[in-house]
C-alpha cells in the first residue's frame, strides 16, 4: 500500500518538474545574480563571471550622488502621481457604469472601455506621438492652432508635457480594465441593504455614500498593496516608449535608467546595485503595505 | 395594528420621495449615459483617426487635417506594409510564438496546478514558497540580461517561450479551479485503478476547459503585446516581432533602425509605378496592422477572461 502510494506520488513530483526547473533557471539565477552588485563584473572571468573580484559596497557609492535621489525621486513622484489619478478614475468610471439603467448599454461600454488594455505601449505611445506630433497629421496641434493660434507646440521634445502625458495615457488605457473589480465588488453587495436602504427613503445619492462606497473599501485596499510594492520600479514598458533621447536624462526612473547604464552602456555592475538598492525598497514597501492591510481591512496578499 | 400603519406611513415616504428626486434623477440618467458615450468615444476615437489617414493617399493627407473619414481613398499603404519583407516576418515569429509559447506556458502551468491540488502531496508547502519567492524577491533588468546570456538564450528562439512560461498567479487561479471540481469523480476513478495521468487527462483536463480558455488567451495576448523580450534579448532582424518592428518604424530614434525599415518602401517605389506613400501614413498603417488583430479576437473571449480575473480576484 505504501509503495503504491509513493509510486503515485512519483508522478506528481514529475509534473511539478518543469515549473521548478523553469523558476530556478529564470527567477532565481537572476535573483542570485545579485551578487555582481559587490563585484567589479568581468563577464568572461569564471563561471557566469563568478571568478571577478569582490570589491564591497563600491558600487553603493550612488547612494551618496546627488542624481540617485533625483531618480528615486522622480519615479516615486511619477508612480504616485499615476496612482493618484487612475484609483479614482476607474472608482468613479465603475460607480457610472453600475448606475447605468440598461443592461444592453452597460455591457457594451465595458467591452468598448477594456478595448486599450489589449493594446501594447507601442501602439499606445505611437498614438500619443502622432497625436502631438507638429505635422498636418498632428491633431492636438491642429485643434490648438485652430482655437487659440499661435505656433505649432514640439510637446513631446520638452519635459514638462511629460507627465500629463503619462498620467493621462495611463488613465485612457486602464480605467476600463481597473474597473473590472470594483464592478464585480459592487455585484457582491447584498441587495437586501439597497431594499431597506429605499424603504428607509435613501435616494440614490445616499445609497452610493453610505451602501455602496464602504462595500468597496476591502478591494480598494487591496489594490493599493498590489500596487504600492511597484511604487518605486515604475513601469519600464510606458516610460521607455513614452521617452526619446531629447527628454530622456530629464524622464528616467530607475527602471529605465538600469536599462540604458546596464544593458546598453554594459555597466553591469553598477546597474545591478541600483536595482538591488530599488527591489529592497520595493520590498520594504510591499511589507509594509501588507501589515497595514491586514490591520485596516483584515485582507493581505501574502 | 401600529406595525400596519408604520408601513403605510413608509410607503407613503418613499412614494414621496420617488416624485420628488425623479426630475433630478431623470436628469442625472440622461448626463450619466452621455458622459459614458463621450468615455466610449475618446476611447476609440484614437484608433478611427489614425485608421482613416491610413486609408488616406499620403501626399494628401499631409495637406491639410483629416478627422473623420478619408479624403483621398487608398489601399496603397496597406500595400507596402504587407510587402515588406521585414513586417511579415515579424508576423509570422509573433504568430509562432504566440501559439507555441502559449501552449507549453499552459502545458507547464496546468501539470504544477494539478500537482499543488493535491493535499497530501509529499513537500506541497515547499514547492509552493520555492515558486512563490520569485514574486517578492528576484534579479532585475540588468541580471536577467546576464544570465540570459550565459544560458545562451540572446538571439534565440527560445527566449521567447521559456522564460515566461510559468506564472504562479495564473498557476494557482488553475489551481483554485481544479479545486472545485468534484471529487468524487477523482475518487471512483481512482477505485477503479486510475493513476494520475489517466485522471488529469481524461477527468480534469476536460472538466477544466473555460479555465484553459481563459489562460490561453491571456497568454496570446501578452504574447503578441511583448516588446521588451525582443527589445533586451534579441538582435537577429529575423527574430524580430511585430511590437518591436512597430517600436521602429514609429518610436525609435537611431536613424539606423528607422531607415531600415522604411526604407524598404523606398525600394518597392522603384519598382512600381505610382505615387510614393509618406512616411507619416505607413507608420500608421504599420500601427493599424500591429494593433489590430488582437482586437479582433478579443470580443470573443470577454466572458472567459472576466471570470478568470473574478476568481483571481477571490484568490487575491
Amino acid at each position: 500500500m505504501k509503495s503504491s502510494k509513493l509510486s503515485s506520488q512519483f508522478i506528481l513530483h514529475v509534473f511539478l518538474l518543469p515549473a521548478v526547473v523553469l523558476t530556478l533557471l529564470f527567477n532565481y539565477l537572476p535573483m542570485f545574480s545579485n551578487v555582481i552588485a559587490f563585484m567589479e563584473y568581468d563577464i568572461f572571468a569564471g563561471w557566469m563571471g563568478l571568478g571577478s573580484k569582490w570589491v564591497g559596497f563600491d558600487n553603493f557609492a550612488f547612494l551618496q550622488e546627488d542624481w540617485f535621489y533625483e531618480l528615486a525621486m522622480r519615479t516615486l513622484f511619477y508612480s504616485a502621481s499615476m496612482l493618484l489619478f487612475s484609483f479614482p478614475a476607474s472608482l468613479i468610471l465603475a460607480l457610472l457604469l453600475n448606475e447605468l439603467r440598461n443592461q444592453t448599454f452597460k455591457k457594451f461600454a465595458q467591452t468598448i472601455s477594456y478595448v486599450p488594455h489589449f493594446v501594447s505601449w507601442v501602439t499606445v505611445a505611437s498614438l500619443i506621438y502622432i497625436f502631438l506630433s507638429v505635422d498636418i497629421s498632428g491633431l492636438v496641434n491642429n485643434l490648438k492652432v485652430a482655437l487659440f493660434g499661435g505656433e505649432r507646440i514640439l510637446y513631446m521634445q520638452q519635459s514638462e508635457y511629460f507627465l500629463p502625458v503619462m498620467i493621462i495615457s495611463q488613465v485612457w488605457k486602464e480605467i476600463g480594465w481597473g474597473s473590472i473589480l470594483y464592478l464585480a465588488a459592487i455585484s457582491t453587495i447584498d441587495p437586501q441593504l439597497y431594499e431597506a436602504a429605499t424603504v428607509d427613503g435613501a435616494g440614490r445619492w445616499r445609497q452610493l455614500l453610505h451602501i455602496t462606497l464602504p462595500g468597496l473599501v476591502p478591494t480598494t485596499i487591496v489594490l493599493m498593496i498590489f500596487s504600492l510594492g511597484g511604487l518605486f520600479s515604475g513601469n519600464f514598458d510606458q516610460i521607455f516608449n513614452l521617452q526619446n533621447q531629447v527628454i530622456q536624462e530629464k524622464t528616467n526612473i530607475i527602471s529605465t535608467y538600469t536599462y540604458y547604464r546596464g544593458v546598453k552602456g554594459a555597466e553591469y555592475s553598477i546597474a545591478t546595485a541600483v536595482g538591488l538598492f530599488s527591489g529592497v525598497i520595493s520590498f520594504i514597501l510591499l511589507k509594509i503595505a501588507n501589515f497595514t492591510g491586514k490591520k485596516i481591512g483584515d485582507t493581505s496578499i501574502i | 395594528m401600529d406595525t400596519v400603519s408604520i408601513e403605510v406611513k413608509n410607503s407613503t415616504i418613499t412614494k414621496r420621495n420617488k416624485i420628488k428626486v425623479s426630475i433630478g434623477e431623470r436628469t442625472f440618467d440622461l448626463a450619466n449615459v452621455l458622459l459614458i458615450l463621450l468615455l466610449c468615444a475618446i476611447t476609440l476615437y484614437p484608433f478611427w483617426y489614425v485608421l482613416v489617414l491610413s486609408l488616406n493617399e499620403g501626399k494628401d493627407a499631409a495637406r491639410g487635417p483629416i478627422w473623420f473619414w478619408p479624403r483621398e481613398f487608398t489601399l496603397q499603404n496597406y500595400e507596402y506594409v504587407i510587402r515588406n519583407p521585414y513586417i511579415v516576418h515579424a508576423f509570422l515569429i509573433t504568430v509562432t510564438r504566440a501559439v507555441i509559447g502559449s501552449l507549453v506556458s499552459i502545458g507547464v502551468m496546468f501539470l504544477a496546478a494539478y500537482s499543488l491540488s493535491k493535499r497530501n502531496l509529499a513537500g506541497r508547502k515547499t514547492y509552493l514558497y520555492f515558486l512563490m519567492i520569485p514574486l517578492f524577491i528576484g534579479g532585475n533588468v540588468v541580471t536577467n540580461y546576464v544570465v540570459m546570456a550565459k544560458l545562451g538564450m540572446l538571439n534565440n528562439f527560445l527566449v521567447y517561450i521559456l522564460p515566461g512560461a510559468f506564472s504562479f498567479f495564473f498557476m494557482i487561479i488553475i489551481r483554485t479551479f481544479i479545486e472545485q471540481l468534484p471529487e468524487s469523480l477523482e475518487e471512483s476513478a481512482m477505485l477503479d485503478g486510475a493513476g494520475h495521468y489517466e485522471i488529469l487527462k481524461s477527468i480534469i483536463a476536460p472538466l477544466s476547459k473555460p479555465i484553459i480558455a481563459a489562460m490561453l488567451f491571456f497568454s496570446v495576448v501578452s504574447h503578441w503585446l511583448d516588446l521588451s523580450t525582443n527589445l533586451l534579448y534579441v538582435t537577429d532582424r529575423s527574430l524580430y516581432v511585430v511590437q518591436y518592428v512597430l517600436y521602429m518604424v514609429v518610436l525609435s530614434s537611431s536613424p539606423g533602425d528607422l531607415s531600415d525599415i522604411t526604407n524598404v518602401a523606398m525600394r518597392l517605389q522603384s519598382q512600381s509605378s505610382g505615387s510614393l506613400p509618406t512616411p507619416e501614413v505607413l507608420k500608421m498603417a504599420t500601427l493599424i496592422a500591429v494593433t489590430l488583430p488582437l482586437l479582433f479576437i478579443y470580443p470573443f473571449f470577454q466572458k472567459y477572461f472576466v471570470k478568470g480575473m473574478l476568481v483571481g480576484a477571490i484568490k487575491a
